[in-house]
C-alpha cells in the first residue's frame, strides 16, 4: 500500500499546469522584527517575501508549548524547495500568490501582510482559505493551499516538528502491535 | 553491429574457475553460496558497483531533516534520469542510489504502453531493496498450465521443490504464522510479527463472513529473533536503505558472507557480461566475455559450469546476445521460445476504509511487513470464478494517519496544530497481486540500439489481456466487500493504471519445460541445449502464480546447484 504513498508525497508540493505570467511586484515595508533565521539569505524569495512567508507559516503552525514554523525554519525550507525543487511555473505561481496575499491585506487593512497585527492577519488568512476552498480543483493550487502544504511538510519533517512537537522514534528496538495510545501520547512523525 | 574479433582471448589461470555465476542478487548470491560450499572455485560477476554491508548503507537511520529534500528526493534529477524507476513508487531520496539511472541504462519499449523495468545494478542487486515477502507455491500453481492447457507444463511439482523450500527458509530465516492451507504451504517459521488491533479485528470478521478467505501476517524474510549470526529486526522501518544488523535477507547479510567464508569466492563488481562463449566441439559453454564497466576493457573468464542469475531479462539478454553458427538466435535457443512468455504480477487495484473503535490504541515500531490474504479464487470447485482462471492475493495493512493529513485538513493556527499532535483515524488499505498468464506475444528481443558499452539494448513488449482485466474487476469488488463486511467506513475501491513490470516481479523468457522444442530449461534449470549452462533466476518461470516469487528462485537455485555439481562429479557435464 505504501508504495503509492511515495509518489503521492512527491506530487504533494507540485502545482499542476498553467499560470498567468505577471512580474512579481516589489514589496515594501520590510519589518526588522523577524528575519526567519539569522544569517539566512534566501535564493528565490526577496527579503520582503521571506518576511511574509515567515509570518504566514508561523500563523499556520504557531509556537505554543513547542516551537512553531518560524523556529523550525519553514521559510528556509520553502525557499530551498522553490529554488531547487519546484518547476519554474510553480515558482512563478507561488510568487504571484504572495502578491495576492499583500493585495488582499492592502485592500482590507491598507498595509502589507507582514505589517498587520495578529487579528488582521488571521482575517486575511481566513478569506484566503475560503478562496482556496472555492478553487480546490484549479490546475495550480491557490496560494493558501500551497503555503499550507509547504508549512506542514516543512514543519513536521524538521527536527523541531518531528521530535519536539511529535515523537520521533527512529530506532524503536521492538514492535508492540497494540498498545494504549496514552503510553505514547503523541503521534509519531 | 557486434564485432566479435574485438575480443582477444587470454587464457591465463586467473581467468579459470570451476564455476561462474553472473549476478549477485537474490538468486546469484544463492548460487554463489551453494557452489562455493560444495568446494567449487567460483567467480561471481556483478555488472554494478560494490556495496559493502553496513558501510555503504549511508542513509540507514537518516532523519528527514538531514535529507536535502526531506526524503522527497531531487525531483528534477528523478524526472530526468530516473523516470521509469520513479514510476515504480519504491524509489526515494534515501534509496535511489540502489536503483539504476534510466538515462545510463536505456531499453526500448512502446511509448504508449511501456514496460517498466526496475533494476538495481550493484552487488546485492535488488536483494537490498526487495519487498521481503516470501510465499511457497503449491501444486495448485505447478499443475495449472497442464490442467488448463495454458502454455507448457512445469517439469516439476511441489514435492520436487519442497525440501529446497525447507533448506532455503532455514538458512535465510522467515517469520510467519502457520495456517495449514494446502495451496499456500506453511514453512518452518521464526515467530510471526503481530497483527495490530484493527488488523486482528478485520481478520476475525473476514474469516467469519467468508469461506476460504483468511488473513494472516505477511511471511517475510525479516528476522524476529537473532538467526545465524544476524541480528533481529529493530523496527526502524525503511529496509530499502540497507540494514547493518542484517535483519532482512540480502546477499550482503546472508549468502555472500557464507560464500566468502569458504575461501572459494571471487567477486568481481563492475563486470558486465557481454555474452557466453560456446565451444562447438564439446557442446559446452566455455566461459563468458566481460566488459569492464569503468574502463570498457574486455576479458574472458572460463569455467566448467555457468549459472545465469542476471535477473529474468538480464539473463535472457545475455543469451540472446550469445550467437554462434550453432545458435544464430542466441545460445540454448534451439526452441525459439527464448524471450517470449514474459510475465509479472498485476496490481494497483484494491480498497481502503476507515475503522472506528480503536482511537485509544496505537503501536510502537515500524513493522516492515503487512497482512496477507491468500488466494481464494479458483482454489477448488466451490471457488471457481466463471470469468477468469487463476487468482490473486492481497497485501496491506492498518495504520493510523499521521501529520500528512494536515496538508488537506481545514483550518490553521493553534487548534490545527493541536489536532495534528494526535494520530488520525485508523485506515486499512489493501492491494491485490494477481497472476498474469504466460502469453507468447509478451516478449523481448535485441534492439538495433546499443548502450554505452556497445551492447544491444532490450526491446520489451508486454501488456495484460482479458483474463487479467476480468480479474482486476473482481479484485476491486472483493477488496471492498471484505472491508465493508469487516465494518469499515468510507470504503473506497481503488482501481489504478498498471504497467507490466511495475510489480517488479518480472518472470519468464527462458522457461522451464519438459520438451526441448518448447522450452529453454529442463526440470533442473539446465538448458536443454548446453549441459553446463544453468539459469535459475526469474527467467526460468513457466507460469507466474500470484505469490511473490523470490523464495522460489532461491529454492530452484539451491536445487539446481545440487544437481549441477552432482553431474559435474559424474563427468556428465
Amino acid at each position: 500500500m505504501n508504495r503509492r504513498e511515495a509518489l503521492k508525497q512527491l506530487a504533494l508540493l507540485s502545482g499542476g499546469a498553467l499560470s498567468l505570467t505577471t512580474v512579481a511586484g516589489i514589496m515594501g515595508g520590510c519589518s526588522a522584527e523577524t528575519n526567519g533565521g539569522a544569517g539566512f539569505t534566501p535564493q528565490t524569495l526577496s527579503q520582503a517575501q521571506n518576511e511574509l512567508v515567515t509570518q504566514f507559516s508561523e500563523r499556520i503552525i504557531p509556537a505554543t508549548d513547542t516551537p512553531g514554523a518560524k523556529a523550525a525554519g519553514v521559510n528556509q525550507f520553502i525557499d530551498h524547495m522553490l529554488t531547487n525543487w519546484n518547476t519554474e511555473e510553480e515558482r512563478k505561481h507561488f510568487l504571484e500568490g504572495l502578491d495576492r496575499i499583500d493585495q488582499l491585506s492592502n485592500q482590507k487593512f491598507d498595509d502589507v501582510f507582514a505589517e498587520l497585527g495578529e487579528a488582521d492577519q488571521i482575517t486575511v488568512m481566513e478569506e484566503l482559505e475560503q478562496e482556496a476552498q472555492n478553487n480546490s480543483d484549479a490546475d495550480l493550487k491557490p496560494i493558501f493551499s500551497m503555503m499550507k502544504e509547504f508549512t506542514v511538510v516543512g514543519y513536521y519533517t524538521s527536527e523541531i516538528g518531528a521530535s519536539q512537537e511529535l515523537v520521533s522514534d527512529i530506532v524503536p528496538g521492538y514492535y508492540d502491535a497494540c498498545m494504549p495510545y496514552s503510553e505514547v501520547g503523541r503521534a509519531y512523525s | 553491429m557486434k564485432n566479435k574479433n574485438f575480443y582477444v582471448s587470454d587464457a591465463q589461470s586467473e581467468n579459470e574457475y570451476d564455476a561462474i555465476v553472473v549476478g549477485s542478487g537474490i538468486s546469484g548470491g544463492w548460487a554463489a553460496k551453494e557452489l562455493t560450499e560444495k568446494g567449487l572455485k567460483t567467480l561471481v560477476l556483478e555488472r554494478g558497483r560494490d556495496v559493502k554491508h553496513g558501510e555503504d548503507y549511508k542513509t540507514e537511520h537518516m532523519p528527514p531533516w538531514e535529507a536535502e529534500f526531506r526524503g522527497r528526493g531531487d525531483r528534477k534529477l528523478f524526472e530526468e534520469e530516473y523516470p521509469r524507476q520513479l514510476r515504480s513508487d519504491v524509489i526515494n531520496e534515501y534509496n535511489y542510489h540502489f536503483f539504476v539511472n534510466d538515462k545510463k541504462h536505456p531499453y526500448q519499449t512502446d511509448e504508449e504502453d511501456p514496460f517498466l523495468w526496475v533494476r538495481g545494478y550493484q552487488v546485492g542487486g535488488r536483494s537490498l531493496t526487495w519487498g521481503r515477502q516470501v510465499y511457497r507455491w503449491s501444486d495448485l500453481d505447478f499443475e495449472a498450465n497442464a490442467k488448463e492447457g495454458i502454455a507448457v507444463d512445469w517439469p516439476i511439482r511441489y514435492e520436487d521443490i519442497a525440501p529446497w523450500y525447507d533448506y532455503v527458509e532455514e538458512f535465510i530465516g522467515v517469520s510467519g504464522q502457520e495456517e495449514g492451507l494446502d495451496h499456500l504451504p506453511d514453512g518452518n517459521f521464526l515467530p510471526p510479527m503481530d497483527l495490530n488491533c484493527v488488523e486482528q479485528d478485520v481478520k476475525e470478521k473476514i474469516e467469519n463472513n467468508f469461506e476460504y478467505r483468511y488473513l494472516t501476517i505477511g511471511r517475510c524474510a525479516v528476522l524476529t529473533e537473532p538467526h545465524k549470526g544476524r541480528g533481529a529486526c529493530h523496527y526502524c522501518g525503511p529496509c530499502s536503505r540497507g540494514c547493518s544488523v542484517g535483519a532482512y535477507f540480502s546477499s550482503q547479510s546472508s549468502t555472500l558472507p557464507a560464500a566468502r567464508n569458504t575461501g572459494n569466492l571471487t567477486l568481481r563488481p563492475n563486470s558486465i557480461v557481454d555474452s557466453i562463449i560456446y565451444d562447438k566441439e564439446t557442446n559446452r559453454a566455455k566461459g563468458v566475455r566481460v566488459i569492464d564497466r569503468l574502463t570498457k576493457e574486455t576479458k574472458e573468464y572460463h569455467a566448467k559450469v555457468i549459472f545465469l542469475n542476471a535477473s529474468a531479462l538480464g539473463s535472457t539478454q545475455i543469451m540472446l546476445n550469445s550467437t554462434s553458427d550453432a545458435f544464430p538466435n542466441g545460445i540454448a535457443n534451439s526452441s525459439g521460445v527464448m524471450g517470449h512468455y514474459l510475465m509479472d504480477h498485476h496490481f494497483r487495484v484494491g480498497a481502503s476504509g476507515t475503522f472506528e473503535g480503536y482511537e485509544d490504541r496505537y503501536y510502537k515500531g515500524n513493522r516492515p511487513n503487512g497482512i496477507y490474504i491468500p488466494r481464494f479464487r479458483n482454489i477448488n470447485e466451490e471457488t471457481k470464478h466463471d470469468e477468469f482462471i487463476r487468482g490473486y492475493g492481497f497485501q496491506g495493512r492498518a495504520s493510523r494517519a499521521s501529520w500528512g493529513r494536515g496538508t488537506s485538513m481545514d483550518g490553521f493556527g493553534k487548534e490545527f496544530k493541536e489536532k495534528l499532535r494526535d494520530p488520525g483515524p485508523w485506515n486499512f488499505g489493501m492491494t491485490a497481486f494477481g497472476e498474469i498468464l504466460p502469453y507468447e506475444d509478451n516478449h523481448v528481443t535485441l534492439s538495433e540500439e546499443t548502450d554505452e558499452w556497445g551492447l544491444p539494448q532490450l526491446e520489451i513488449h508486454a501488456s495484460i489481456n482479458e483474463n487479467e482485466e476480468k480479474m482486476r474487476e473482481d479484485m476491486a469488488e472483493t477488496a471492498a466487500e471484505m472491508l465493508e463486511a469487516a465494518g469499515g467506513k468510507n470504503v473506497s475501491p481503488y482501481f489504478g493504471e498498471y504497467l507490466v513490470g511495475e510489480g517488479i516481479h518480472e518472470m519468464g523468457t527462458a522457461r522451464m519445460g519438459r520438451d526441448p522444442e518448447t522450452s529453454v530449461l529442463n526440470a533442473h534449470n539446465q538448458t536443454h541445449d548446453v549441459p553446463n549452462l544453468f539459469v535459475t533466476d526469474g527467467a526460468c518461470m513457466t507460469s507466474a502464480a500470484c505469490q511473490n516469487p523470490s523464495l522460489t528462485y532461491m529454492a530452484l537455485t539451491a536445487r539446481a546447484v545440487d544437481y549441477a555439481v552432482d553431474e559435474l562429479n559424474k563427468g556428465n557435464i
